[in-house]
């Protein structure tokens, strides 16, 4: 426990000493300080009352903390490796959003995770608006408001599980075993998931997240789609497991994985396009987390984390070097370690064998039962689908800089491969057949769907802040709803 | 029944403040609707610390029941953050009325799906 709160001040403390000067070399003892921490932790530690009884902040190393730090350390090594001619404030504010988000996996309070999601939300705005761009500012802004109406809902549904239970810890809830028939508390229990899903920015609650993720610098965006959305994630599978709101999880991320899907098949700008899809991707840790299979939603979090990276880094290095964001017009333009970035993402994405996509999938396809494979394979099959507009770009143009794409291809192959070695069954002919089979029909339906274009309902910041409301009250009955006697 | 009586005010306070947020077209209005509904929930969980006939939480004010102390000390986290947020959010406000000449977010939409012409 010790180990991981000095690796936690030493990010912080590095960041903020980071202001004064000299902000890479510290950026590059912060990640020292913590990848020794997480050594020194690493299989995990119990659950310990950081401050001690009665109301000390719980805190435990357990496979979500494992995996995000993972995630975090490798992602803010490749930020180095990338961002090396970066000035001003980048890394200070990038190491202290890392350290941000390592404590948000460490911590099993509720409050506690809402002062870090806030934070993360603060830090990422001024990290989205850095670039000094009207699209960027405005983008984060919306992101800012909309995280904050979340955050209001979460405050007001944490007073009402505090006073109905008393407590704030994860465990504690968990052992109390709340029972939702109680309206205040699923009403509380329902604002703490609206909260959180605005947050993470879930399927017609946060519609701020592709337009933020996709106008944020390059950097920016590899650790926004990477680690700041799994701070919610993880948020979300602290409520599952206090709450019994598996149905609703569940609900969510099909309309999540599908809505998100929809937008990204049509959008043109290529980085609106994948944060359209970290959009959809939610949908997939969302089911795994309803269905009450934890280490798959945990895997494909980290997954999602390394392969989205990868594409974000790619993308925006391309679209920084064109110097053009649609799609069509970088075809055949991009230089060679890019192209490979991309290709080697949209492989993972894919969930063809034998990356990280695939290993991911396959975990959260055993604990599925069969209506939900299906779900899980339409997914799928969309994800393909839309995939295949990047095909044109993968052809090579001149050489270019590698960065940190090297390292964070690297990283998806290794944890596919790894996933693959370490669980048994996974790399089956009937896992594989699936997988090649939803790539082919997906780039065959891509080849037929090139020429409709309908037009879909664009969320402008009203919108998006009235549907946020509006899912808050559907939410809120629909936990309601489904634990009245009747409902049951 | 004070108890209730903040409890209720603290319900007004959010719906007054999240509906600003949604009616009103200037952003530094939203930004005000925003904040009033913060401090709604604020409220909130203060009303939850009252017990009938406590006194303030502080030890040595003598025997007898005390408010819970608990939600005193996270509301003074989100209080701070409030203040943060708004303070960020303005800044970034300033940004957009030096650049675009506007708070109007309906012209700012437009702005957006026309691709920022120049003002």
């Amino acid at each position: 426990m010790a180990a991981a709160l000095s690796g936690i001040l030493a990010y912080l403390g590095c960041g903020l000493l980071g202001f004064i000067g000299a902000p890479r070399a510290f950026s590059l003892l912060a990640l020292l300080g913590g990848t020794i921490s997480f050594s020194l932790w690493a299989p995990g530690f119990p659950e310990v009352l950081v401050g001690g009884l009665p109301w000390g902040i719980a805190v435990a190393g357990d496979p979500w903390a494992v995996g995000l730090w993972g995630l975090g350390l490798i992602l803010h090594a490749t930020i180095l490796l990338h961002a090396r001619g970066r000035r001003d404030a980048f890394h200070p504010l990038t190491t202290v959003l890392i350290g941000t988000c390592l404590a948000a996996a460490l911590s099993r309070d509720l409050f506690n995770l809402y002062v870090l999601m806030d934070l993360s939300s603060l830090l990422a705005l001024v990290l989205i608006a850095s670039g000094r761009r009207v699209r960027a500012v405005w983008a984060g802004l919306q992101y800012l408001i909309l995280a904050e109406v979340g955050l209001t809902l979460y405050l007001f549904g944490l007073g009402l599980v505090y006073g109905r239970l008393g407590t704030l810890s994860v465990s504690a809830l968990a052992s109390l075993g709340p029972d939702l028939a109680d309206p205040a508390l699923a009403v509380g229990a329902a604002l703490l998931l609206v909260g959180a899903a605005v947050k993470t920015g879930l399927f017609v609650f946060g519609l701020w997240l592709p337009q933020a993720h996709g106008q944020a610098p390059t950097e920016v965006s590899v650790l926004l789609s990477g680690i700041v959305v799994k701070v919610g994630v993880v948020a979300l599978a602290r409520l599952a497991e206090a709450f019994p709101v598996g149905t609703v999880l569940l609900l969510l991320g099909i309309v999540t994985g599908f809505g998100g899907l929809v937008y990204a098949l049509w959008e043109q700008d290529l980085k609106v396009f994948l944060g359209f899809h970290t959009v959809s991707q939610l949908g997939y840790m969302l089911i795994g987390l309803g269905l009450g299979a934890g280490t798959g939603a945990l895997l494909y979090a980290v997954a999602h984390g390394l392969f989205k990276g990868l594409l974000f880094l790619a993308a925006g290095e391309g679209v920084e070097r064109v110097g053009q964001r649609r799609m069509a017009d970088l075809a055949g333009q991009l230089s060679l370690p890019v192209a490979v970035g991309l290709a080697v993402g949209t492989w993972a994405i894919a969930g063809l064998p034998p990356l990280a996509g695939f290993a991911a999938k396959g975990v959260l396809a055993q604990a599925a039962p069969g209506w939900a494979k299906t779900v899980l394979f339409a997914l799928g099959l969309g994800t393909a689908v839309s995939f295949s507009k990047l095909v044109p770009l993968l052809r090579p143009c001149g050489r270019g800089r590698t960065g940190g794409l090297g390292l964070l291809s690297g990283a998806v192959i290794a944890f596919g491969l790894g996933g693959i070695l370490a669980i048994p069954g996974l790399l089956s002919l009937p896992a594989c057949g699936a997988a090649l089979l939803a790539a082919v029909i997906g780039y065959a339906l891509h080849l037929g769907l090139r020429t409709v274009r309908p037009r879909l309902p664009r969320f402008t910041f009203d919108r998006a802040l009235v549907s946020a409301l509006a899912g808050a009250v559907g939410v809120a009955g629909l936990v309601t709803l489904s634990w009245l006697p009747w409902g049951r | 029944m004070e108890g209730l009586a903040a409890v209720a005010l603290a319900i007004a306070l959010v719906g007054v403040g999240f509906w600003t947020l949604i009616v009103r077209r200037n952003l530094i209005w939203k930004l005000l609707g925003l904040n009033v509904g913060a401090s709604g929930a604020i409220l909130f969980l203060v009303a939850l610390a009252h017990r009938p006939g406590a006194r303030p939480p502080i030890v040595g004010l003598g025997p007898g029941p005390s408010a819970d102390p608990l939600p005193h000390a996270l509301v003074l986290t989100a209080i701070v953050i409030d203040f943060a947020t708004l303070a960020l959010a303005l800044v970034y406000v300033i940004f957009l009325t030096e650049h675009r000449h506007t708070q109007d977010v309906r012209r700012l939409e437009r702005d957006e799906e026309r691709g920022w012409p120049q003002p």
